[in-house]
C-alpha cells in the first residue's frame, strides 16, 4: 500500500539532477559578464612585450575556493 | 511601433516552429496586425505549417540584400489577413546573418506590423544569437524533460548576454511557455510540474499548451491547430494570444486529467 514512498518519482529526481546540472553549466558558461572585455584588456597588455595568439580564461570552483585560470598562448611567429 | 518578439528554445523539436504559427495566427485573430519571420535560415520550416509554402517567391535574405523589397517577399497568410509571413532561405546558411542588416529590417517591420515575431533556430550558434539581438522579448519554448529544459537555460544565458536591450542596460522581458504537457503524468509524478521548471529556468509563465495529437495533423494540412476550437492545443494557443495581446487570461491547470478533476470534484462531497 504504501509501495509508492520507497520509490522516488522520476519527477523530483529530474527536478534534483537539472538544478545541479544547471548550476554547474551556469558557472562554466557565464563566469562573469565581463570576460570578453577582460581578455581583450590582457591581450593587450601582454602584446606590449610578445606576440599573442589568444587568451583563454576559466572560473574555476573546487569547493570554497574559487579561481580564475589565465591562459595566454603566445605567438611564435612575433 | 510594433513589439519585436524571438521565439527561441534550446533544443530542436520542442515545437518552437508550432507555437510560432499559431501564436501569430492568434495574435491576428485579436486583429492586431502580426508578421512572423523565419530565421532557421537553411532549414526552413515556418512555411510549411502555416501552408504557405506554394507561396514563397523571395526570402528574408534576399529582402536583407536589398534583392527584393518588403512587399514583394511578404506572403499574406490564406486563414487570416491580419497575418503576414517572411520565409527563411532555404540556399544560403547561417553565416549570412549580419547585425545591422537584421536591426534594418527588423526596424523595417516594426514601422508596419504591431508584432514582429521571429522564429529563431534552434541551439546556441550564430543565428540565434542574430535573432535574438534586436529582440524587445523572448518567448521560451521548452517541453517538462530534462534536456530541453538544461538547453534552454544556455539559450536565457546567451538571450541575457548577447540582447542589444541588455547591452543599454535595460531589461530583455522573457516568458516560459512548456509545450507538451502529458495530465496523468504529471499527477503521478512521471513528469516535471510547471512550478518546478519555472523555478528551475528562473522565468516567468506565459502558458502550458498539453500534448494534442491534432497538432501532427495539422502540419500535415499546413492549418495550424488553432484554427481547430475543439482541439486542447488550440484552446491554449488561444489563451497564450490572448495574454499577449493584453488581455486577463487565467491559467487554466491542464496539470490536473480529467480522471484527476473527477477524483477532485468527488472529494468535496466526501
Amino acid at each position: 500500500m504504501f509501495g509508492f514512498l520507497k520509490k522516488k518519482k522520476s519527477a523530483s529526481l529530474a527536478k534534483d539532477r537539472l538544478t545541479i546540472a544547471i548550476m554547474s553549466d551556469r558557472d562554466r558558461t557565464n563566469g562573469y559578464p565581463f570576460m570578453d572585455e577582460m581578455k581583450a584588456e590582457i591581450i593587450k597588455v601582454v602584446q606590449k612585450y610578445v606576440g599573442v595568439k589568444g587568451v583563454e580564461i576559466r572560473k574555476e570552483i573546487d569547493g570554497d575556493m574559487e579561481a580564475l585560470a589565465i591562459d595566454v598562448e603566445l605567438d611564435k611567429n612575433i | 511601433m510594433g513589439i519585436v518578439i524571438a521565439v527561441i528554445s534550446g533544443k530542436g523539436g520542442v515545437g518552437k516552429t508550432t507555437a510560432t504559427a499559431n501564436l501569430g495566427l492568434g495574435i491576428a485573430m485579436n486583429d492586431k496586425k502580426c508578421v512572423l519571420v523565419d530565421f532557421d535560415i537553411g532549414q526552413r520550416n515556418l512555411d510549411m505549417i502555416l501552408g504557405l509554402e506554394n507561396r514563397v517567391v523571395y526570402d528574408m535574405v534576399q529582402v536583407m540584400d536589398g534583392e527584393a523589397n518588403l512587399k514583394q517577399a511578404l506572403i499574406k497568410s490564406k486563414a487570416n489577413e491580419n497575418l503576414h509571413f517572411l520565409a527563411a532561405s532555404q540556399t544560403k546558411d547561417k553565416s549570412v546573418l549580419d547585425s545591422d542588416k537584421v536591426k534594418k529590417l527588423v526596424a523595417e517591420l516594426k514601422e508596419s506590423f504591431d508584432f514582429v515575431i521571429l522564429d529563431a533556430p534552434a541551439g546556441i550558434e550564430s543565428g540565434y544569437e542574430h535573432t535574438i539581438e534586436f529582440a524587445d522579448a523572448a518567448i521560451v519554448v521548452v517541453n517538462p524533460e530534462v534536456s530541453s529544459i538544461r538547453d534552454a537555460d544556455r539559450a536565457i544565458g546567451i538571450l541575457d548576454s548577447k540582447s542589444a536591450k541588455v547591452k543599454e542596460g535595460e531589461e530583455v522581458a522573457k516568458y516560459l511557455v512548456i509545450n507538451r504537457i502529458v495530465a496523468d503524468m504529471v499527477e503521478s509524478g512521471e513528469m516535471l510540474r510547471s512550478e518546478d521548471i519555472l523555478e528551475i529556468l528562473n522565468i516567468k509563465l506565459l502558458g502550458k499548451i498539453p500534448e494534442d495529437r491534432g497538432v501532427i495533423d495539422a502540419s500535415n494540412q499546413g492549418k495550424p491547430i488553432i484554427l481547430d476550437k475543439k482541439s486542447i492545443a488550440g484552446q491554449a494557443y488561444v489563451r497564450i494570444a490572448g495574454r499577449l495581446c493584453g488581455q486577463k487570461v487565467d491559467m487554466k491547470d491542464i496539470e490536473i486529467s480529467d480522471a484527476g478533476l473527477f477524483k477532485k470534484i468527488a472529494g468535496i462531497f466526501k
